[in-house]
């Protein structure tokens, strides 16, 4: 009788623990791995990636799979609906209203398109016998910003999809060769077309969401692939909607693999006595420069981790190579100028008067430096200008 | 009785809530109305209820470039049309396109742009419309300006395109070709609106625009 009874209390303990255990809630965040002020899209780009990795098809011998799963699905339903989050963030998974109506197959398709990336590999081997709809690529012009901090694009897709309609149709139609005995030894071969009997189908419109993810670093003609999301076959599976990234050029910067390209004009006193200046980078921080040396045109300068996140890796960044072009002044200099008594300034450069007599000092140096000879800077590479200077 | 009034009021009320609750989750309502820059379109003639289409096939007479023909079957792939700005002025990817707007209509699987001119069509003798160009890549002659009323070009609203140059509206009377591309029909343009050169989104991979900006320049 006593076991019964420490039975029975230890029953009521474990369900006791369940219960307080389940309605605790589950911290979304921590499923999803962000930070309570995770944007939008840093939720979307955290859901994509684990998506990957706990899909149950990926993870066939944790028999937690499918709970995992779940729960990543249930975090993303929640975090990335505003209204959600903010009864989330205020009273905890027991404060949301309504429960859990979406499916998570919606939300994972809605990524990776409708038969999800499980058959990406094996589409090729399971083909051969099942007719295949057309695909469709869009190409989808991406800007260096979006290159640089990652995006993510909504699109609507409108399809026709295959439904069940009244009656049979005709399908798998083929021609076949029928033997007809005209005679004793004498037979003919005749060709005739044969179907099979199916049922009906009609092509209904169907519309859903779908999220495309930039990836940083992502380089021109790389395809993101939704299965199933292209033309329908009526004997068969649908094909694949493929968006080709084609990357915009921009104005200021020029790309070349992950490192980044632009030019920078400095005026002639600059190019002289060294300068400070900003640069905007893509996602609007600045990048400081500093030079307290002479700038000769064509100059480059090399600053490390400031290029494009590689698409592999994304904590190894390109460089930016900044190269300096030196603005000479418009008009010529008149006597007084060039006397250096005239302490206004020419073309808005003050000083310049001054440094002018500098200006000529310094240009029979250049012109005795012998040709060839570069900067031990390792930091910084010149390209020296044969022509020298002209006044 | 009063009570029950209120009573019955009150159950109203609350099922009616539990009913507007539960239809919004059934599913998010399309919220992209227009046909916008970069999206991917199959266009329905209203009029005789094919879709644009095109294909490996050149024009036998007129100008030989690859022929435009309406299809009656919606599953084809080789009848989506991808929306770009004109040469040299591309528009913002997920903008919507105004009434009015200059566009090219760029064929997906060939890359070349809807294109007419000043020849003559196959079957009818109004004025060809081919697909020209590569990649992409054609000449003036490829813009076309959506007419519609209001601001945007709807989705489920028809809609004419009239050919910037020629002054041509994309149309289809319905005489249909032979063998090879049997059943389809021509596609022309005409010097007038009418009843034939209306036209309207149907299928399609429509690009939303970007909701949030890229730098967080307000933090």
């Amino acid at each position: 009788m006593a076991a019964k009874g420490m039975n029975l209390c230890n029953v009521c303990c474990l369900l006791l623990y369940i219960t307080t255990a389940v309605l605790a809630g589950r911290d979304f965040y921590k499923i999803l791995g962000v930070s309570k002020s995770a944007s939008i899209r840093d939720i979307k780009k955290a859901y994509r990636k684990l998506a990957l990795q706990l899909h149950p098809d990926r993870n066939q011998d944790d028999p937690k799979a499918q709970d995992k799963f779940a729960d990543l699905g249930a975090a993303y339903e929640v975090l990335s609906d505003e209204e959600k989050r903010k009864q989330y963030d205020a009273y905890g998974e027991d404060g949301l209203k309504e429960g859990h109506h979406g499916s998570h197959n919606d939300i994972f398709s809605s990524f990776f398109g409708d038969f999800g990336f499980m058959f990406g590999g094996n589409r090729q081997q399971q083909d051969r016998n099942i007719p295949r709809g057309n695909d469709i690529i869009l190409d989808l012009e991406v800007t260096l910003e979006e290159v640089y901090s990652g995006n993510f694009v909504e699109v609507v897709r409108n399809k026709p999809v295959a439904k069940e309609a009244p009656g049979k149709r005709k399908c798998n139609c083929r021609q076949e060769m029928r033997t007809t005995q005209l005679g004793p030894g004498r037979f003919q071969m005749t060709q005739e077309m044969v179907c099979d009997e199916c049922p009906n189908v009609k092509l209904v419109n169907e519309e859903r969401t779908l999220e495309v993810e930039i990836e940083q670093g992502v380089r021109d003609e790389m395809e993101y692939p939704f299965i199933g999301e292209g033309e329908p076959h009526i004997d068969g599976e649908p094909g694949d909607l493929r968006f080709r990234i084609k990357v915009l050029k921009h104005p200021v910067f020029e790309r070349r693999g992950d490192d980044l390209y632009t030019n920078v004009t400095i005026s002639l006193v600059e190019a002289l006595v060294g300068f400070e200046m900003d640069i905007a980078h893509l996602d609007g921080h600045k990048v400081h420069i500093v030079r307290d040396k002479i700038t000769k045109p064509g100059a480059r300068m090399w600053k490390k981790g400031e290029g494009l996140p590689n698409f592999d890796n994304i904590n190894i960044r390109g460089s930016l190579i900044i190269t300096f072009d030196v603005e000479f002044p418009q008009t010529q200099l008149d006597e007084q100028q060039k006397d250096g008594e005239d302490e206004g300034s020419v073309e808005g450069h003050p000083g310049t008067s001054v440094l002018t007599g500098l200006l000529l000092g310094k240009v029979t140096l250049l012109h005795d430096l012998p040709l060839g000879k570069m900067p031990t800077d390792a930091k910084e590479m010149s390209i020296y200008q044969a022509d020298g200077c002209n006044f | 009785m009063k009570m029950e009034i209120i009573h019955a009021v009150h159950v109203l009320v609350k099922s009616l809530l539990i009913v507007l609750l539960w239809s919004d989750c059934e599913g998010r309502e399309s919220e992209l109305d227009y046909v916008t820059c970069g999206s991917l379109v199959k266009l329905l003639n209203t009029r005789h209820n094919v879709r644009l289409h095109s294909h490996d096939v050149k024009y036998g007479s007129g100008s030989g470039q690859q022929s435009v023909t309406g299809v009656e079957n919606a599953d084809d792939a080789n009848s989506y049309w991808q929306i770009r700005g004109k040469p040299n002025l591309p528009c913002q990817r997920g903008a919507a396109i105004k009434c009015g707007q200059a566009i090219r209509i760029t064929h997906m699987k060939t890359g070349r742009n809807l294109h007419t001119h000043h020849f003559s069509s196959p079957l009818s003798n109004n004025q060809e419309v081919s697909a020209f160009g590569e990649n992409g890549e054609g000449d003036d002659l490829d813009v076309w300006a959506v007419q519609c009323d209001g601001t945007y070009w709807e989705r489920d609203e028809a809609v004419r395109f009239k050919h910037v140059g020629t002054d041509a509206f994309l149309s289809v009377t319905g005489e249909q070709y032979g063998h090879p591309i049997r059943g389809q029909r021509e596609v022309h343009g005409m010097s007038s609106p009418n009843q034939h050169n209306w036209w309207r989104s149907m299928e399609g991979v429509f690009i939303q625009p970007n909701m949030e900006p890229l730098h967080h320049d307000e933090l």
